[in-house]
């Protein structure tokens, strides 16, 4: 069974999209569509999609996908969610889900209701290193996880972060929680496999991290975010920076076991080790046994990259692989729909903090 | 007459404004997005006191700021792209943002669509030179593209800013003048165009040899661009902008190094370049893309192919070279050394 893909939202993102649906080989995309019908047809001509539309019931209508990727700006996610799953597709959504809680929770009904199935790009956790940990934990090596930290460097120098910058109409500066808005999903989705309280007690502050323009209002320019969690049995770290360097994409899982640090950016994870040499032995060895995990980690990413399994995208590839299967076999999704109420439910409580005046 | 030009706070664009009131010009629109850059168009009115320069901010991907800049006006100079960030964002600030305007040209009800003239600046990229043989001349009927899909994301949206202004004139029924510079530079611009070579970490490959470059220096265009938009035998005409006594790469290249800064190069002949393109393009498929195909071998061939040039359709209109190619190189080479001591 070939499974018939289609896209709406041609944005920047959706060449992402494009590039890890055309690697694998048991589906097709077979159109992609925008209401900016340039837009569509760039996508399409750069990319060889047979069909492009600039009215997505036109497009269901007519294609008939299996799978509706949704990568249009979130204010669209729940409109175009309840659309698909009523015309029949299964839904996979680019992040952020939604701009408020109670729409990713309406989102997440919608197809349960129709019983469709949904995923969310989520794909840092779908890496290599990523998965490896989450085996490392499910196997009881890391113990019951006491403590977690997620930090997410974000380069702001870029040319996302100049036209963000540049642009006081960008579409980011509309959303309701702005820059966080689009980018936390990333720093919480890591630490909710380990933090299951739906309700953890939550501290976030926020700041602008270097000095604002004259006349600038510097609530309108916060790119810095520091998060305390702390839940019944497990606590949280959450850094957003967009200053610090080199950017770092990393977890930190204290278990009652063992250690594991993953660093998204190498693709490494190593694991700190309770020591059992005395006294001046037991400093003496560790730094080995880190080097010879990082070793261990170069040559699997080195194995990778010979067997073209190092791409930017790779954890993606992965995750939109397994939702698919999900969708042929009639299994559950590859993320369960409660990290990703997690996930929002956290981002709704952040936002508050930051931006009182909006989430009030 | 009311003058509207988008893109104003650009590189190209302050040269523009500045010919424009040169040529008598006095009531000019500046349509620009960053407000910073706006201190250099008052600086440049400044010397022209009964001249009426309005600065209008805004950005061509809202209809109704495309509203603001278009009304009124009965020539436009449309210079306003996307330079780099991704295709999309390509897509969108050459075409989507080009099709705003140009819709708000036609929904004025102060002029007219069929009384404006519009000047379009376009690009060398547009040509499908990948497909000439070494050595052709480019001139205004080598054919266009006709291989987008192999060009690179900006050659792409600025094939299709075309195409589009060439549908909406036959719609609209306004004046179409395009432009097609070739590499502008000067002070304010970068140093090398791909032309040249490619930076690869500490090293640059030199791949252009002994290619011609079409250098087009900011003045010289701007001026090409004003004599050419303004000439009342242009309208539905096409003009490659670039200077005379063109420089090859190697020469640009050495004189670089002389006058701003020592830096290591390594030159590879063109079959060498095709070579590699054809091997990179080769991995870049096998893997699914696990490193980008920066060059291809048809990429390869439309940069470092090897052309000569023709302006002599340009020069039919009375454009002169103001700045002659040695003073040009000259005053960016002192630019660029400047600029990297301040570094």
């Amino acid at each position: 069974m070939t499974l018939k893909i289609a896209i709406i939202g041609c944005g920047k993102i959706a060449d992402a999209h494009v590039e890890e649906i055309r690697k694998i080989p048991s589906v097709q995309l077979v159109a992609v569509c925008d209401l900016e019908p340039i837009m569509a047809e760039q996508l399409a001509m750069r990319f060889a999609v047979p069909n492009w539309y600039s009215n997505v019931s036109t497009m269901l209508e007519a294609e008939k996908p299996d799978v509706l990727h949704i990568t249009t700006p979130p204010q669209s996610h729940l409109s175009l969610t309840r659309q698909a799953v009523a015309a029949g597709c299964h839904v996979f959504i680019e992040k952020p889900v939604a701009l408020r809680h109670g729409d990713v929770v309406a989102i997440v009904q919608a197809a349960v209701e129709t019983g469709k199935k949904l995923a969310v790009n989520y794909w840092p956790n779908f890496e290599a290193p990523a998965l490896e940990l989450r085996r490392l934990y499910e196997a009881g090596t890391l113990g019951s996880p006491v403590h977690v930290e997620s930090f997410y460097g974000y380069n702001l120098a870029g040319e996302y972060g100049t036209a963000f910058k540049r642009d006081p109409d960008h579409w980011v500066h509309r959303l309701p929680g702005k820059l966080f808005q689009n980018v936390l999903d990333h720093a919480l989705n890591k630490i909710t496999p380990f933090l299951v309280d739906e309700h953890p007690f939550i501290q976030a502050v926020a700041y602008c991290g270097e000095p604002t323009p004259d006349g600038a209002d510097p609530s309108q320019l916060l790119d810095e975010l520091r998060v305390i969690i702390r839940g019944s049995q497990t606590s949280a770290y959450v850094t957003f920076t967009s200053h610090a360097r080199p950017i770092e994409h990393s977890l930190r899982v204290h278990g009652t076991r063992n250690t594991a640090r993953l660093d998204f950016q190498a693709r490494t994870l190593v694991l700190d080790r309770q020591q059992g040499f005395p006294s001046a032995l037991g400093r003496l060895f560790p730094p080995f046994l880190t080097a010879k995990d990082y070793l261990r980690q170069g040559l699997k990413n080195v194995n990778s990259f010979s067997h073209a399994r190092f791409h930017y995208f790779d954890g993606m590839r992965r995750l939109l692989s397994e939702f698919y299967l999900s969708v042929e076999r009639d299994s559950p999704p590859p993320i369960d729909y409660g990290e990703i109420l997690r996930v929002s439910a956290m981002m709704e409580r952040i936002f508050e903090q930051v931006y009182p005046e909006v989430f009030a | 007459m009311k003058v509207l030009v988008t893109g104003a706070g650009g590189f190209l664009g302050a040269h523009v404004v500045e010919r424009l009131l040169t040529h008598g010009y006095t009531d000019i629109r500046c349509f620009l997005r960053e407000r910073s850059k706006g201190e250099q168009l008052l600086r440049i009115s400044a010397a022209y006191p009964d001249a009426q320069v309005e600065l209008c901010f805004g950005n061509l991907r809202s209809k109704s700021d495309c509203a603001r800049a278009a009304a009124d006006v009965s020539l436009v100079f449309h210079l306003a792209a996307g330079l780099k960030g991704s295709p999309a964002e390509l897509f969108a600030d050459s075409v989507v943002a080009s099709r705003n305007l140009l819709e708000a040209l036609e929904g004025r009800d102060s002029f007219p669509a069929p009384q404006t003239r519009v000047v379009l600046v376009s690009s060398f990229g547009v040509y499908g030179v990948a497909a000439l043989r070494r050595g052709a001349q480019v001139d205004e009927q080598t054919p266009l593209e006709g291989r987008p899909e192999l060009r690179d994301p900006y050659s792409q949206s600025k094939l299709r800013q075309e195409q589009l202004f060439w549908d909406c004139q036959r719609k609209m029924g306004f004046e179409l003048v395009i432009l097609r510079p070739g590499v502008i530079y000067g002070p304010g611009g970068g140093a090398f165009s791909n032309r040249v070579g490619l930076q690869i970490g500490p090293v640059f490959f030199h791949l252009g040899g002994s290619n011609l470059l079409p250098l087009s220096y900011v003045d010289n265009c701007a001026e090409a661009i004003v004599v050419a938009g303004t000439h009342p035998d242009s309208a539905g005409q096409v003009y490659n902008v670039h200077d005379d006594d063109l420089p090859t790469a190697s020469r640009y290249l050495r004189a670089y190094k002389k006058h701003v800064r020592r830096m290591r190069s390594v030159r590879l002949p063109y079959f060498m370049t095709r070579m590699l393109a054809g091997a990179l393009e080769s991995y870049h498929r096998r893997s699914q893309g696990q490193l980008p195909a920066i060059i291809t071998r048809y990429k390869a061939a439309a940069a470092w192919g090897g052309n000569t040039f023709s302006n002599a359709k340009l020069h039919g209109l009375g454009w002169r070279q103001l700045v002659s190619t040695s003073d040009a190189m000259a005053q960016t080479f002192a630019y660029l050394s400047e600029q990297g001591k301040q570094q």
